[in-house]
């Protein structure tokens, strides 16, 4: 009943979506569309909603109001609305998350963590999740770490982890909250090449950094947030060259 | 006897790092000699101070058969600390995620549970166990309710550990509860995040890392109940203070055998901190850079 009001192309579609903390309005009618193997890098100074936005596609942040559809899985909230257990699971399915802080599950080596949620949630067998894991950790350069636990790991190699914890679980779309940002400087190469070769793939992205360099690299789409609100968006060298808002300009200004 | 075995000793630095290494070594063997020293002397002083005092050592060894007695009391302890225990932490688990809960009715019923049994002493509740619930059993059955009468109506060893399991769940929830509310929200999202209820989390992710947490202050909790259950010897449970207490009025040897009794107590509490120090490094093994 939801592909009418989808659209054939788009894979994620927020539309008048609205964050309240409290007496706080974080999100104000945000409305984004996402089309398949398009990157959306999202920029803004801290506390402008970004993250919280980015949380919110998944449910580990419950919007106060609106529609949020991934993949075809639709879900419409009115203020005051608890959103159905089987919904939420249904987006999250659908989306795949790394954080800022990596979140391994510490008592796990990283096999165990990057198969968890096959084993768990898809409820694959253990002899046919191990070559899935192990074909994901390949994928970001860590093999040979596969039995490792994630105390013995870098920074950067714990957020590589998290990243094939996050594609095994094979999503649609992929919510990037911060990736580098806990990292050592040296570190953050890494992490960022793995990101580069996943928007070569054509995987579907949305990622909140700071890395700008990354951003004009990488990005489809640069989007710049400001008091829970989209201020402006548009191609990376559109944005980052020639802004047509003096917000954009001049948060540009001064982080550049 | 190949050239991988010893160090090069060519390279200043290391030898240095060796040589500071083994002289820290050494300071720690000494300082714990010297502590083990002080014990020494602390136990030979005290064992003097009893021989003036016509206390008789040598009646242990003439009625050895009693001492042997009293440490047959030690099986009934352990049995009756080690079924306790592990009833309470069943009943900590429930009882902590009750207290965790979103729902009024477990949390009512598990911060209720907490309260009761934290505010009442451990031999108010033997007594009301042992001595209190069969005259509920009673009047049941003079009711016709023959069966579950009966059911009120238990035996010493069988109350002392309902007692027992239920004093040291209501303390060991709240370890519990601290020990789950320890454990980072980031885990709860990352596992969220790749789609996993509320019951997988808890299972899965939460419960290992809490656990690991919370062993040193369960470990704690067992070596306390080990002494805490001398209390079940009041109905008459031949376990250690129980079978101390009757063979010492026989004789009226009560130094000499309540220190066997004593003695017996700390020697399993050394045991049993010796496997919990031995467990925490077990559990450590993830954790170990």
């Amino acid at each position: 009943m939801s592909a009418e009001t989808t659209g054939p192309e788009a894979i994620v579609q927020v539309a008048h979506l609205h964050k309240w903390f409290g007496l706080l309005h974080v999100l104000r009618d945000i409305s984004l569309t996402v089309q398949p193997r398009e990157v959306v890098v999202l920029i803004g100074r801290s506390g402008s909603g970004k993250s919280t936005f980015l949380r919110c596609l998944n449910f580990l942040e419950q919007p106060s109001a609106g529609t949020i559809t991934v993949a075809g899985n639709r879900l419409h909230l009115e203020p005051g609305d608890r959103p159905a257990r089987a919904h939420v699971a249904a987006l999250r399915l659908c989306t795949g998350m790394v954080f800022q802080e990596f979140n391994l599950f510490p008592h796990m080596t990283a096999l165990e963590n990057v198969i968890e949620g096959l084993v768990t949630v898809k409820k694959l067998a253990k002899t046919a999740a191990v070559p899935i894991g192990e074909r994901y950790l390949a994928k970001v350069g860590l093999l040979d770490k596969k039995d490792v636990h994630p105390i013995r790991l870098s920074g950067g190699q714990k957020q590589r982890v998290a990243i094939a914890r996050a594609l095994a679980m094979e999503p649609q779309v992929m919510l990037f909250d911060e990736p580098t940002s806990a990292l050592d400087p040296e570190l953050i190469g890494e992490v960022l090449e793995v990101m580069k070769q996943l928007a070569r793939e054509g995987t579907t992205m949305l990622v909140v950094t700071h890395e700008m360099q990354f951003a004009r690299e990488v990005a489809d789409r640069v989007i710049y947030m400001e008091a829970g609100a989209i201020v402006e968006q548009g191609e990376p060298d559109v944005i980052f060259t020639r802004p047509a808002d003096p917000r954009t300009r001049q948060f540009l200004e001064r982080i550049i | 006897m190949t050239a991988e075995t010893a160090p090069a000793p060519s390279d200043p630095d290391l030898s240095m790092g060796l040589r500071l290494q083994a002289r820290q070594r050494h300071e720690r063997s000494l300082e714990f000699l010297r502590v083990g020293a002080v014990w020494l002397v602390l136990i030979l002083a005290l064992t003097l101070a009893l021989t003036q005092l016509r206390i008789e050592p040598g009646y242990l060894i003439r009625r050895s058969e009693v001492v042997l007695k009293i440490v047959g009391g030690l099986w009934t302890t352990i049995l009756v600390s080690l079924v306790s225990v592990s009833i309470a932490a069943g009943l900590a688990l429930v009882g902590a995620l009750g207290r965790l809960s979103a729902n009024p009715i477990a949390q009512g019923i598990s911060g209720f549970y907490v309260s009761v049994i934290r505010g009442t002493p451990l031999l108010i509740q033997i007594y009301i166990i042992y001595l209190g619930l069969p005259q509920i059993g009673l009047q049941l059955q003079a009711a016709g309710f023959r069966q579950l009468g009966q059911l009120f109506i238990l035996d010493a060893i069988t109350s002392g550990v309902l007692a027992l399991s239920l004093n040291y769940g209501a303390y060991m929830t709240e370890i519990f509860r601290a020990g789950l509310q320890s454990i980072p929200h980031g885990q709860w999202e990352a596992a969220e995040a790749i789609g996993m209820t509320r019951w997988q989390i808890l299972r899965r992710i939460i419960l290992p890392q809490a656990i690991r947490i919370i062993i040193p202050d369960v470990g704690n909790q067992f070596i306390a109940m080990q002494k805490d259950s001398a209390l079940v010897s009041v109905m008459g449970v031949w376990e250690i203070t129980y079978l101390a207490n009757r063979s010492a009025r026989l004789d009226s040897k009560y130094m000499e055998l309540f220190l066997v009794a004593a003695g017996l107590y700390w020697l399993l509490t050394i045991v049993s901190t010796f496997f919990q120090s031995r467990l925490e490094k077990r559990m450590a093994t993830a954790y170990e850079r």
